[in-house]
């Protein structure tokens, strides 16, 4: 305890004033913390610009990481033929017989797609009829028991679901399953299908198994226009080695007839495909860059303002021994708890509802989540945010003339 | 007696544009340990000037300046600051306290730059707070407290520290007569019981005549002194 300069009775305040040492720098946060609150509203406004920024920034990234897992799932010694004229722009049936005798190919496999409503207009389900027994050949990723497959193939309206899907509707083997079809009238002039649920199949990773699959002839004998078309073949090869020149062969088979084909390997497919929305990855880093650089200027402009208000009170702060660095620091720690807390909220949310999101069967993509490397990236930028937003008011806090200040000029 | 403030020949000057105005023109002031010394004098004539210079929130441009024994001129931003929290306590006119924080925590800022743990700054918050009879309102925020109120936080917040020497820059000139009469009374406590040596810079002869020695200050330069007879 030090004693006043005349040597006179000790300040009772003030006692063990620098006693025993002990710091920890959270003995700022209330100072830090009173700041931010000075201006609760703009505070709040802000901390949810900052959160809702960056819930986009995660969902964006979780939906590209999504898609690049997807990718990576993708086999280029499966084939996919499509109409050159447009993507599922409908080819004969016929064709498949034609494809089959393409040297090489070892399984072929069309597809019609039914898509109905399944008890409210809002949960949409797809069925993907096709020639079960050469599709389950082709896709040997799919699990399914050699019987439940053998039931669907003898079961005119049989359909095999992935194990997401009937967990999440509650669907088990047994089960009818009535459909009103947005896409496919019947002959008799109704929209109203029934499946019934022979099989379950499984992927590696089950959050993925989402689909239907039926059987072609069914939906095809029942519909009354687009009869004994499809719109895809799925093929599968003998060789993968050689899956780039049996892609050529297949298209060389249709050169010159009116149903040109365009065969890819399942990879460059999707690539294809997601081209013609634009590059995912170009369009996610514009769009989170955008929101960012007008978060920059928003936040930028809260901080600016914050310290220009208070500029008596960091005055008075430097006046009681803060010194100009702590002072500079404080107002960085400002802006750096603002948008580091608001970014780390923001992709959390974003962590929270993607899953949520991706686990709606036909709804989006199954392995959208938001990795670990997206948290550290989000937090970086929370941090990169709060630097180039908060070190002009900071070093003006820092320059800041306490007696000029406390005179108010 | 030991001078606790020493200024020699101290000169300062402010721009103002293109001019450059002399406030104060070599000044000389001793300031004994445990006076209680009122500075008087018109607006304008380098009052708050000499207390900033006092309490080392400004620099002299010639002249050193001497404060519970370090030369203030010499040192860095750095030093400065440090010294500050360590040897003076600030009461200004208009209490500057931070609005979104209680008494309590107000109080607690210098501490915040000691090593004291939070016991420890609590435990000394409440012992300040006390002693400017205002414990039962540690939880208040200045906007829930009177002026006269908001100014014992303020003094409470300035001998926290246990500084060498108390600043006052119009400590009374908000508060009404009664208001203003608890404050001096509460600066000569601190003064007379606690020892503490308190400058004070005021327009008020009445409050100046509760300081043992007054000063005026007139363009610049100290033109007449007057002793308090022993109370």
């Amino acid at each position: 305890m030090r004693r006043s300069a005349g040597g006179s009775e000790r300040t009772a305040a003030a006692g063990g004033a620098r006693g025993r040492a002990r710091e920890s720098p959270l003995k700022y946060v209330p100072l830090i913390w009173a700041a931010l609150r000075r201006r609760k509203a703009r505070t709040i406004l802000t901390f949810l610009s900052i959160v809702t920024a960056f819930f986009l920034f995660g969902v964006l990234q979780g939906v590209n990481v999504g898609i690049k897992q997807a990718m990576k799932l993708t086999n280029t010694a499966r084939l996919v033929v499509n109409s050159r004229v447009a993507l599922y722009d409908p080819m004969p049936i016929a064709n498949a017989s034609r494809i089959a005798a393409v040297p090489g190919v070892a399984h072929v496999a069309g597809f019609t797609v039914l898509a109905g409503t399944y008890q409210r207009p809002s949960n949409v389900q797809l069925v993907i009829g096709t020639d079960l027994a050469a599709f389950f050949d082709i896709e040997t990723d799919l699990k399914i028991p050699p019987a439940e497959l053998a039931a669907a193939l003898r079961t005119r309206t049989g359909i095999i679901v992935g194990k997401a899907l009937a967990e999440k509707e509650g669907w088990k083997i047994g089960d009818r399953i009535p459909l009103h079809s947005l896409n496919i009238v019947k002959k008799d002039g109704t929209s109203d299908w029934a499946f019934d649920i022979v099989g379950i199949y499984d992927l590696p990773q089950t959050e993925w198994a989402t689909r239907i699959f039926g059987n072609y002839d069914y939906i095809n004998d029942a519909r009354a226009s687009a009869k004994d078309t499809s719109i895809e073949f799925y093929v599968g090869v003998k060789d993968p080695g050689q899956a780039a020149l049996i892609a050529q062969r297949i298209d060389d088979v249709f050169a010159n007839s009116p149903n040109q084909t365009r065969t890819q390997n399942e990879r460059d497919f999707a690539e294809s495909t997601l081209r013609q929305i634009g590059d995912i990855n170009y369009l996610v880093n514009a769009i989170v860059g955008a929101v960012l650089f007008t978060l920059l200027f928003l936040v930028g402009n809260t901080m600016a303002q914050s310290v220009r208000e208070r500029i008596p009170e960091l005055a008075v702060l430097k006046t009681v021994g803060f010194s100009d660095p702590a002072v500079q620091w404080l107002v960085l720690a400002e802006a750096l708890l603002l948008s580091v807390v608001a970014a780390a909220i923001g992709v959390g949310l974003a962590a929270l509802i993607l899953p949520a999101v991706a686990s709606f069967p036909s709804q989006g993509i199954a392995a959208m989540h938001v990795p670990n490397v997206v948290f550290a990236a989000a937090v970086g930028v929370g941090i990169v945010l709060a630097l180039a937003s908060g070190v002009p008011p900071a070093a003006r806090a820092r320059r800041l003339d306490v007696a000029a200040a406390l005179a108010g000029r | 007696m030991t001078a606790v403030v020493s200024l020699k020949n101290v000169v300062k000057r402010y721009s103002r544009g293109k001019q450059q105005v002399e406030v104060l023109h070599g000044l000389n002031l001793t300031v004994e340990s445990g006076e209680f010394l009122a500075l008087m004098g018109p607006s304008g004539s380098g009052k708050t000037t000499l207390l900033n210079l006092i309490g080392g929130l400004d620099r002299p441009d010639e002249g050193e300046v001497w404060v519970a024994g370090s030369r203030l001129d010499e040192l860095s931003s750095g030093e400065l600051a440090r010294w500050r929290a360590r040897h003076v306590g600030f009461v200004f006119q208009f209490y500057n306290l931070l609005p979104v924080l209680t008494a309590e925590r107000n109080v607690e800022v210098p501490l915040l730059l000691t090593k004291l743990s939070r016991s420890q700054r609590k435990q000394n918050v409440q012992a300040a707070l006390e002693l400017v009879g205002l414990a039962d309102r540690a939880k208040h925020k200045p906007a829930e407290l009177s002026g006269g109120q908001q100014q014992r936080v303020a003094i409470a917040r300035a001998i926290i520290a246990d500084p060498t020497l108390l600043v006052c820059d119009e400590p009374t000139g908000d508060l009404d007569r009664s208001s203003a009469e608890e404050i001096l009374g509460l600066l000569e406590i601190l003064n007379r019981k606690q020892g503490k040596t308190i400058i004070m810079v005021t327009h008020d002869p009445l409050a100046a005549a509760h300081a043992s020695r007054r000063l005026h200050v007139d363009k610049g330069t100290l033109t007449a002194q007057e002793e308090r007879s022993a109370a």
